[in-house]
């Protein structure tokens, strides 16, 4: 063989991998683009496997297998709430189709039952799509940690959703005997009692929420319920503002500016003369009205 | 006696690492830094426990596939290669050889376990930005991980010696498998009604290695710790199986005609 035909024969293989390869990517897409959409029905499937029996078949490797449907549950989540038409809140689901949610959280807490991130994330998101199940899991994760005192402080946040506030101060209640639980538990009891569908209530919660949450999904979920909740302190105010305006003046403000030295002794932010809400998005003048609003643009969550 | 023993360990650990046995590290780091660095974005916060499910179980199925794949050819390579007749035409007993083979690929295992676990702390510190208590707590389960291993190797071993390499693989990694559902043959054995039965699966629950007493990586991902006395029973229940593991396997392989 000469030098320039060994030459070539040590490229050809290098060439033919190169060329296949690229040659494999392009059939691939190809397909891909051809693929018919995969039902909603199919997508929707039930799961055939149940947390035991995966919890038997994943040999020792249960950890790993929870989470998988873990992260599954979170893109499952993440890829409805893309796909939703308009903003959409973590806690209010309802009206997103997410049937296989509960399946997987509910395999992921049986594969791992001290996994209390996803008991948090069922106290959290499944609520706004099944109350039931949601409190199904919860007192899962109670039996199977009966230590745990944040799984009583979820159990009482659902209930505390549904405005059941004597089985939210129970759960509340409950958890505040476990060693280790703070006091504010024992506190909530009285308070969900007395003031169960209050802000301040709604406050505690979310802030515990907002500190405890490891999922930073869960995270920015309470802290827009707390910034909602200082906003509507805030329209509280506005509102109050503008009827000593109309009482004054005898007629509502047509723009903010006239009623600016009211907003500014209130110590409301202001921006341009306008008050502006927790996410620095000007509040809307309604003069027919004589109200106030949130913008359409504003990242504060509307309900 | 010792001395021919280490001596064949010895060179059982050369010939692995000659064989580029650990060469499996790069591959498990090349993972666990994958893991490390993309996991964040998918995990919802739960990076630490992640990281130590998947190294610990990545670690566990690495070391199966060692124990089951190393270890059947630790003897039947040297039955091919005839370099069992050199072996014994020196003054060595089978015992010795089958043993100091056996405490080569453990010795193995115990390098590729030790790395891999360092792996893991290494992990867990880059994922927590800083020391992480998990990175002492994972240790006791990495302990357990291996002395399964080392289980595993004595009956891909034991399997090794009286059949083919395809069928001792097959077999050892179904003796993995039934050994994770111990607690199904027991109960099983319990609920059955006829008495012949009941020995019958009784029999095969104390006969198979029950490793659910080693299967500690989703306690350990949540910072739990085995009590002492499990981890002392665990070890002592190891080393007893395999020494009767490896004198069946003594027994088999001496009655072994090499003529």
């Amino acid at each position: 063989m000469t030098s320039r035909k060994r030459h070539r024969a040590s490229w050809a293989p290098g060439g033919i991998i190169v060329l296949s390869l690229i040659g494999s990517i392009l059939v691939a897409r190809w397909l891909d683009m051809r693929r018919p959409k995969i039902q909603t029905e199919v997508q929707q499937e039930s799961l055939y496997l149940t947390g035991n029996t995966l919890k038997r078949m994943s040999l020792s490797f249960n950890g790993l297998v929870a989470d998988w449907y873990w992260m599954r549950s979170l893109q499952y989540v993440g890829g409805k709430i893309l796909n939703a038409q308009g903003p959409v809140q973590l806690d209010d689901l309802g009206q997103l189709d997410m049937k296989l949610l509960a399946p997987m959280l509910d395999v992921a807490t049986t594969l791992d039952p001290e996994f209390m991130e996803a008991y948090m994330y069922a106290a959290v998101v499944l609520p706004g799509l099944d109350e039931e199940e949601a409190i199904r899991i919860t007192r899962k994760g109670i039996a199977a940690n009966p230590n745990e005192w944040r799984l009583y402080q979820h159990l009482g946040y659902i209930y505390w959703q549904r405005e059941d506030y004597a089985s939210a101060g129970q759960a509340y209640s409950e958890g505040a005997t476990i060693p280790g639980a703070p006091p504010w538990m024992q506190a909530m009891k009285a308070r969900m009692a007395a003031e169960g569908g209050s802000r301040d209530i709604a406050r505690e919660i979310y802030a515990r929420m907002y500190q405890e949450a490891g999922d930073p999904n869960v995270k920015e979920m309470a802290r827009l319920r707390l910034l909602q909740l200082q906003s509507m302190d805030q329209r509280d105010v506005i509102r109050k503002l503008l009827d000593i305006y109309k009482t004054r003046v005898g007629k509502c403000p047509a723009s903010w500016q006239e009623m600016a030295p009211l907003l500014r002794a209130a110590q409301l932010p202001v921006a341009d003369g306008g008050p502006i809400d927790p996410g620095g998005t000007p509040y809307k003048l309604l003069p027919n009205s004589c109200d106030v609003d949130l913008e359409p643009g504003s990242s504060i969550p509307y309900k | 006696m010792v001395g021919r023993v280490l001596a064949i360990a010895g060179n059982a650990f050369r010939e692995a690492v000659r064989d580029r046995v650990l060469y499996n590290l790069v591959f498990f780091v090349l993972l666990l830094t994958a893991a490390a660095i993309f996991i964040g974005e998918l995990s919802g916060g739960q990076e630490r426990k992640i990281i130590v499910d998947f190294g610990l179980s990545a670690m566990l199925l690495f070391g199966v596939f060692i124990a089951i794949f190393v270890g059947i050819g630790l003897v039947y390579k040297e039955i091919e290669r005839r370099t069992v007749y050199a072996i014994f035409s020196k003054p060595v007993g089978r015992g010795e050889f089958i043993v100091g083979k056996y405490l080569g690929l453990c010795l193995t295992l115990l390098v590729n376990v030790l790395l891999m676990g360092a792996g893991v702390s290494l992990a867990l510190v880059y994922v927590s930005r800083g020391f992480d208590p998990l990175v002492w707590t994972i240790w006791p389960s990495i302990f357990l991980i291996y002395f399964e291993l080392a289980i595993l190797t004595a009956v891909a071993l034991l399997f090794s010696s009286f059949s083919s390499p395809a069928l001792s693989a097959l077999l050892t990694f179904f003796v993995f498998i039934i050994g994770h559902f111990s607690s199904d043959l027991k109960g099983l054995a319990t609920s059955l009604g006829s008495t012949a039965a009941r020995v019958f699966f009784t029999a095969i629950y104390y006969l198979l290695p029950n490793f659910a007493n080693y299967s500690f990586v989703t306690p350990a991902a949540h910072g739990h710790v085995p009590g002492i006395p499990h981890v002392a029973a665990s070890v002592l229940y190891a080393l007893l199986y395999v020494a009767v593991v490896l004198a069946a396997t003594v027994v088999i392989f001496s009655r072994r005609n090499f003529k």
